[in-house]
């Protein structure tokens, strides 16, 4: 079990060291934007918004309510598109 | 010791793919995040809701889908056929035309000034013989403009290469001019001027 942790340790600090982790972020980022993702999401914070109040709502209240759903609403050709270049980044670096 | 292999890498390969699924549910609860953030910080510092208008307003500027007028809901073929009144010679020209002809009849825009010089250069090249027995003025006038086009491009060549040779030798001249008659009084032959007109330049300048 450690020797797991460990090589996932190892694996996770090349990944951010190699600068793949932000190239990874990106490309996520830009998907999802294309996707419309975000501009969904960005209504159900409004709808969190509208239901707290402008004032009162609170970095957590958004959080809450909307990253379970942000999850879900990603598309899978996203997330297989993704999987793919993070498998082969562990194939090529997990010796 | 290859089944060992084989059972680590198999193994490895399932623990790979959780592996890989948990890097990618980081990196979109990373984005989530980003995402509150933004919200957040944008709905405190009041310009989340700027780009919401009321219904009224959404309806009167709604893009407009109707066949000849454009997404404004503006006709556009209107001024084709309308005519306007030249303020310069009072004349009644179509609004299409009405820009270049504008441009002929007050004598400005590029054209206008490229026609102007034709007319003068072939002007003059039939007035010339008329204006003979006219003042010295008007010769050289013919004299300027005869072929002006022809001339101007020569001068335009030369200009550059001679230009600031030319205004220095006229500085010299004049600043100069005083200085050469003084050494003309004093050298005693005339022959030897042009001869020696280097030299005279090294003498000035030792004077200097």
């Amino acid at each position: 079990m450690s020797k797991e942790s460990q090589m996932r340790a190892a694996i996770n600090q090349k990944l951010i060291e190699m600068g793949e982790r932000e190239r990874l972020k990106e490309l996520l980022r830009a998907k999802l934007i294309e996707c419309g993702w975000r501009d969904q999401l960005k209504a159900l914070c409004k709808e969190v918004i509208k239901e707290k109040g402008i004032e009162n709502v609170t970095v957590e209240d958004l959080v809450a309510g909307v990253t379970p759903k942000g999850r879900a609403l990603v598309p899978d050709s996203v997330k297989k598109e993704l999987l793919q270049r993070i498998r082969a980044f562990l194939a090529q670096h997990s010796t | 010791m290859k089944m060992e292999d084989v059972s680590l890498s198999s193994m490895d390969n399932s623990k790979m793919e959780g592996f890989a699924q948990e890097i990618l549910s980081d990196l979109v609860e990373d984005a989530c995040l980003g995402l509150c953030f933004e919200v957040h910080r944008a709905v405190k510092q009041g310009y989340f809701f700027l780009d919401d208008t009321d219904q009224e307003s959404m309806k009167d500027f709604e893009i407009v889908d109707q066949p000849g007028v454009d997404i404004f809901g503006q006709v556009y073929n209107q001024w084709k056929n309308k005519e306007c009144v030249c303020p310069n010679c009072s004349r009644s020209i179509a609004a299409s035309r009405f820009a270049p002809h504008l441009e002929k009849c007050l004598g400005m825009g590029r054209n206008s000034s490229r026609i102007a010089n034709r007319r003068i250069a072939s002007g003059n090249n039939t007035n010339k013989s008329e204006s003979d027995q006219e003042d010295n003025d008007d010769v050289n006038d013919n004299d300027w403009s005869y072929g002006a086009e022809k001339k101007a491009k020569k001068r335009k060549s030369d200009k550059n290469p001679n230009s600031p040779r030319r205004s220095k030798s006229m500085k010299h001249k004049n600043g100069r001019l005083k200085r050469r008659n003084e050494l003309e009084k004093i050298s005693t032959s005339k022959k030897a001027e042009p001869q020696s007109a280097p030299t005279h330049y090294v003498i000035v300048m030792d004077q200097w």
